[in-house]
């Protein structure tokens, strides 16, 4: 078995250059090595505890790989070892990465490596990497090879995926039902808004005539009131006085004809001689208070109810 | 003093509490369409209650809230005059955005200073000499400024809002207009030709008076019947001179709302029960003097939660 490491390292020597320039030190020392067979006891501390610190990361790597549970067992023993026992170690994982038919032959060659020692410890260090080269090569073959995800999921531990698979479900139908909620609450904050569709076109219309017919009411009143006053400039103080003369006549004038206001005030609601209902009688709230001039407004709109703005002004114009 | 006061009317248009986003845009809307005197960019804090409002409403001469509010059922607008009520409740039974509205239309109108004077107001059907309603007719009236037909510009009225009272239905429609004039007997190409100063495409036509004489297509003829049609006492803009015979015509522009009134207090959103909808007003009345309001058939709107 030792010999046939020999050959290995041998045969394997060009690769490690490939290595990695990490291991450039790692290198260099193997060449020192190769010269002399007795080097071992140069070995200092420092590199015996990197060297078994190299072994143990590789072992446990290659654990995870073949998942050889005995291999396992073994490398946990394996730091008590001095360093010439280390080299079992070295070698059994090197077995197990040539191919599971040599496992058989596995302790055999534990207790052959201790005998070997002389052979074997020469390079313990380079043995590893030649194996992780291999390895490592061989991991990334197999990643390589796979095509893609084959899995929704992606790439999940085996034992962990039906407890995603579960999780996920959860997820989405947590999150169905927060849309769910959602989706209701807007629907309700949505409640009553209509957008104006095509049948509603009639009404539409008719409400536009009537409207309209309000603005053709209220320019055609402003048109009687302002062409009286064509020509006279408000802002110039002698047309304002002429216009005020004439206000004043037409406001003497409508107090003089009595029964025209009354019918106008009667048609309103009928509130002439004081209504049972409160708010429409003239102090109401007046008494209290509570509003200026609402009383004002309330006998002046009723004359006309389709358009009550003209005589609001009218009576504006009082004062 | 008072006619002062009156001129300047300001109007809160408050979300009642805080509103999902489409409320809030009926919100913006409310607020456009009582532009200039409102205020536009009114922040409300999730602390803020009535009584803030009204506590800056007084120095700030405000003289009405309307509060938009939202419960399970529906959205109600609630129209107060400060500092002491009465308030009107309203159920909104059905609302369009003015971004609807605009979206509906073919060219939908903006003109630049649109919402720079308010608007005029036409309560129409308001007159079957029920109580409430002509309350609700005073209410709506004064939130508007009261124009002087002796002094008023016609080029001020841009705007006109509707409340149509249906009868039967017992629902208010709630419009808002803007109001375009067009002088009547001018074919639309003349029309547009002073409108706009920009040089008319001649080419398919063999000598100038083609181009006045020729009639425009068909679109013209509507619309020009008599009721729509008025004579101006003064010019309004390029096209309308006065003297002049103009048709008005409305095209429809921010929110849409069918009202039902539902409730009247007393108060600023408390106070006696004036009228209510649902039960005998009377009835009503006499509960609420005792002290105990709103309850058993309201539990449609136990939204007021700015009262305290």
């Amino acid at each position: 078995m030792a010999e046939e490491l020999q050959m290995q390292e041998a045969g394997k020597g060009p690769r490690k250059r490939n290595i990695g320039h990490k291991k450039g030190k790692g290198k260099k020392k193997m060449k020192v090595f190769h010269g002399s067979g007795q080097q071992k006891v140069k070995m200092d501390g420092k590199t015996k505890k990197l060297f078994r610190k190299r072994a143990r990361d590789y072992n446990s790597d290659d654990s995870e790989d073949d998942d050889n549970d005995i291999e396992e067992e073994e490398e946990e023993a394996a730091p008590p070892l001095k360093f010439e026992k280390k080299q079992v170690h070295i070698e059994d994982e090197e077995d197990d990465e040539k191919s599971s038919d040599e496992e058989v032959d596995e302790d055999v060659d534990v207790s052959n490596d201790v005998s070997d020692d002389e052979d074997g410890e020469i390079q313990p260090g380079i043995m590893k990497f030649f194996e992780g080269n291999t390895s490592f090569k061989k991991a990334f073959k197999k990643i390589i090879k796979r095509s893609g995800t084959d899995d929704v999921l992606g790439p999940v531990l085996s034992a962990h995926k039906k407890l995603v698979v579960k999780k996920l479900a959860e997820d989405a139908a947590e999150k169905k039902v927060k849309g769910d909620a959602k989706k209701e609450k807007t629907l309700l904050g949505e409640k009553g808004h209509v957008k104006p569709d095509a049948f509603s076109v009639p009404h539409e219309k008719l409400l536009i005539g009537v409207a309209t017919k309000g603005v053709v009411k209220l320019f055609n009143a402003v048109n009687k009131a302002q062409s009286s006053q064509k020509g006279l400039n408000p802002s110039r103080s002698k047309d304002a006085k002429v216009i005020q003369k004439r206000r004043k006549e037409a406001f003497f004038s409508e107090l003089g004809k009595p029964s025209s206001t009354v019918s106008t005030s009667g048609g309103g609601g009928g509130d002439g001689e004081g209504p049972a209902w409160a708010p429409l009688r003239d102090n109401y709230m007046l008494t209290t208070s509570k509003l200026k001039d609402w009383d004002k407004a309330a006998d002046a709109p009723e004359a006309t109810d389709g358009f009550g703005r003209q005589d609001d002004s009218s009576s504006d114009e009082d004062d | 003093m008072a006619r002062f006061r009156n001129k300047k009317k300001v109007v809160f248009v408050k979300p009642a509490k805080k509103q999902p986003q489409q409320n809030v845009d009926h919100v913006t809307d409310l607020r456009k369409m009582m532009l200039p005197y409102t205020a536009l960019n009114l922040k409300e804090k999730k602390r803020n209650n009535l009584k803030d409002f009204l506590n800056v409403a007084g120095p700030m001469g405000v003289t009405h809230f309307l509060m938009l509010s939202k419960t399970g059922s529906s959205p109600y607008l609630r129209v107060a005059r400060t500092p002491q009520g009465p308030t009107l409740t309203f159920k909104i039974q059905e609302y369009s955005l003015a971004v609807d509205i605009a979206n509906s239309q073919l060219r939908p109108r903006v003109p630049k200073d649109l919402f720079k004077n308010s608007p005029l107001i036409v309560l129409s059907g308001f007159g079957t000499g029920e109580q409430h309603l002509k309350l609700t007719t005073i209410m709506f009236q004064n939130i508007f400024p009261a124009i002087d037909i002796k002094t008023v510009k016609l080029s001020s009225c841009q705007r006109i809002v509707l409340l149509n009272y249906n009868k039967e239905t017992k629902l208010i429609d709630f419009r808002h207009y803007s109001i375009r004039l067009q002088p009547v007997g001018v074919s639309r190409r003349i029309r547009k030709f002073v409108q706009n100063h920009q040089v008319p495409d001649l080419r398919s036509l063999q000598d100038v008076s083609d181009f006045v004489t020729k009639a425009g297509y068909g679109s013209e003829s509507e619309g020009d019947d008599e009721a729509a049609t008025v004579s101006l006492a003064s010019d309004v803009g390029r096209v309308n001179k006065a003297s002049t015979k103009s048709a008005v015509k409305l095209q429809e522009i921010g929110p849409r709302m069918t009202l039902q009134l539902i409730k009247i207090e007393d108060g600023l959103c408390s106070g006696t029960v004036i009228f209510s909808e649902y039960g005998n007003s009377e009835e009503k009345k006499e509960d609420s003097e005792e002290g105990s309001e709103g309850d058993g058939e309201e539990g449609s709107e136990q939204e007021d939660v700015m009262d305290e």
